[in-house]
């Protein structure tokens, strides 16, 4: 999957339903577990890797119709297959990423006092493993943009909703590390707010004074 | 219903609207068979749209979910009931090859495809409803995702009156030949296609938008009892600026 060779390669048929899952759940739970370990409540840990699948899962599957409409749409169904298995497989990528990453998670927590810096190292760690998953979509989408330039289209669009529910679906579902100055909890209270309000309201904050 | 979502996605493939048909003035799905399948789409997403007053609750709630529901579809079909003679003449006025049946079919046809875009956000709009109390901002996407699936209505019906508005082909040149046809055009020669969906696309944009706002409220709003319609005063695009600076 990491290398797009094989079985797995660009273009491959092999289905990926079966055994992708259960490596997303796996690898999403051994990262949120280290990830909620940060003041070592197992409780939190145990949170945190219920979260880290459901995050990347539910945000696929929110956007999955608007996917499949858009490439029909623009004439691209016959190769909505290959757009799925590239979209599972780059979501595969970022699970398997998180997962490597999570000894030097360890490491860093060993290293850091303050809990902010927890956040943003986690923060860091996202992306990476996200550009993971960017270079394995690239990679399957390569042949597809090489045969129809509309996948771009299609692609970005489908990138852009992505990351859109996925930010807010990640405010919702915090604490992901959990703060060690407040109490276990799934949902930390006032979780069901809206991240880009709170956004423009900070920048707006910002930009008045 | 699955021949409903067949006919929806023949429909979204294109299969209605191959260049064979159109070029013969003929759109090959019938009225009846587009509004089955363009109903269902707007209560679809007019049943998401209207969950954010059904999640607040309060008197009425249950109520506006219903009126969301039926209001959805009828934004748009109303809208283009209303524009439809206007669209007809100006069409016809640059000769189409389109009949007005047929050119009633290409405009159902357009607003399906925008439905199915619509509906398929429903989701999106979904998770933001479960996950935000902020009004202003449930406005804002709502908008938001009209005007995205409009946007590919649009791109639908340019490509269609594109083949409808391609001159005939002369001197052996084949038809169907886009670059051919752009050529004998010229550039000294009026596109009717762009200026047919040029006029169409602003007179459906502003009827729709302020048919929107006669049949608001969609979403409801937290603090004002449930109304299945709301008084006259201001207008859409005066409205969606002040949601954009009460999100501060």
């Amino acid at each position: 999957m990491l290398g797009g060779r094989g079985p797995l390669a660009p273009g491959a048929t092999d289905s990926v339903s079966r055994w992708l899952p259960a490596w997303v759940v796996a690898a999403g739970l051994l990262y949120g577990a280290v990830m909620g370990a940060y003041s070592l409540r197992p409780l939190q840990m145990l949170y945190s890797s219920l979260k880290v699948p459901m995050l990347i899962a539910v945000s696929g599957l929110i956007c999955l119709p608007s996917l499949i409409v858009l490439n029909t749409v623009l004439g691209l169904r016959e190769d909505l297959g290959a757009v799925l298995r590239g979209a599972a497989l780059a979501q595969g990528t970022v699970c398997v990423s998180l997962a490597a990453l999570a000894p030097i998670t360890v490491v860093a927590y060993l290293s850091l006092d303050v809990y902010a810096q927890a956040v943003l190292f986690n923060g860091a760690v996202f992306l990476v493993a996200a550009l993971a998953g960017q270079v394995t979509l690239s990679r399957h989408y390569r042949p597809l943009i090489a045969a129809n330039p509309r996948h771009r289209i299609a692609r970005d669009a489908w990138l852009a909703l992505y990351l859109f529910v996925a930010i807010q679906m990640g405010w919702v579902l915090r604490p992901f590390v959990g703060d060690p100055d407040q109490p276990t909890r799934f949902f930390r209270v006032g979780a069901w707010s809206n991240a880009y309000v709170e956004i423009a309201e900070l920048v707006w904050s910002v930009v008045r004074r | 219903m699955r021949r409903a979502l067949m006919r929806i996605d023949t429909l979204l493939r294109g299969g209605f609207t191959e260049r064979e048909v159109l070029r013969e003035g003929r759109v090959a799905v019938a009225v009846p068979d587009l509004s089955v399948a363009a109903v269902p789409l707007g209560v679809a997403y007019g049943l998401f749209m209207g969950l954010y007053a059904v999640l607040r609750g309060g008197p009425g709630s249950g109520l506006q979910l219903l009126a969301t529901a039926l209001k959805v579809p009828f934004l748009f079909l109303l809208t283009l009931l209303v524009t439809l003679p206007s669209l007809y003449v100006l069409s016809a006025l640059a000769r189409s090859r389109l009949s007005f049946t047929h050119t009633v079919r290409l405009l159902l046809a357009a607003v399906t495809v925008n439905l199915a875009l619509l509906a398929s956000l429903g989701p999106v709009t979904a998770f933001f409803t479960l996950s935000t109390e902020s009004y202003p901002f449930m406005i804002l996407l709502n908008v938001a995702f009209f005007a995205i699936s409009g946007l590919v209505g649009l791109g639908f019906l340019r490509k269609a009156l594109d083949i409808v508005f391609e001159p005939e082909p002369a001197g052996g040149k084949p038809a169907g030949d886009n670059v051919a046809a752009a050529a004998l055009r010229g550039a000294s020669q009026p596109d009717p296609a762009g200026r047919v969906f040029g006029a169409w696309t602003l007179t459906y944009a502003v009827v729709g938008a302020q048919m929107g706002w006669i049949l608001r409220p969609f979403i409801g709003a937290p603090s004002e009892p449930f109304q299945w319609f709301r008084e006259r005063q201001s207008n859409f695009f005066v409205v969606v600026w002040e949601s954009f600076l009460r999100l501060f």
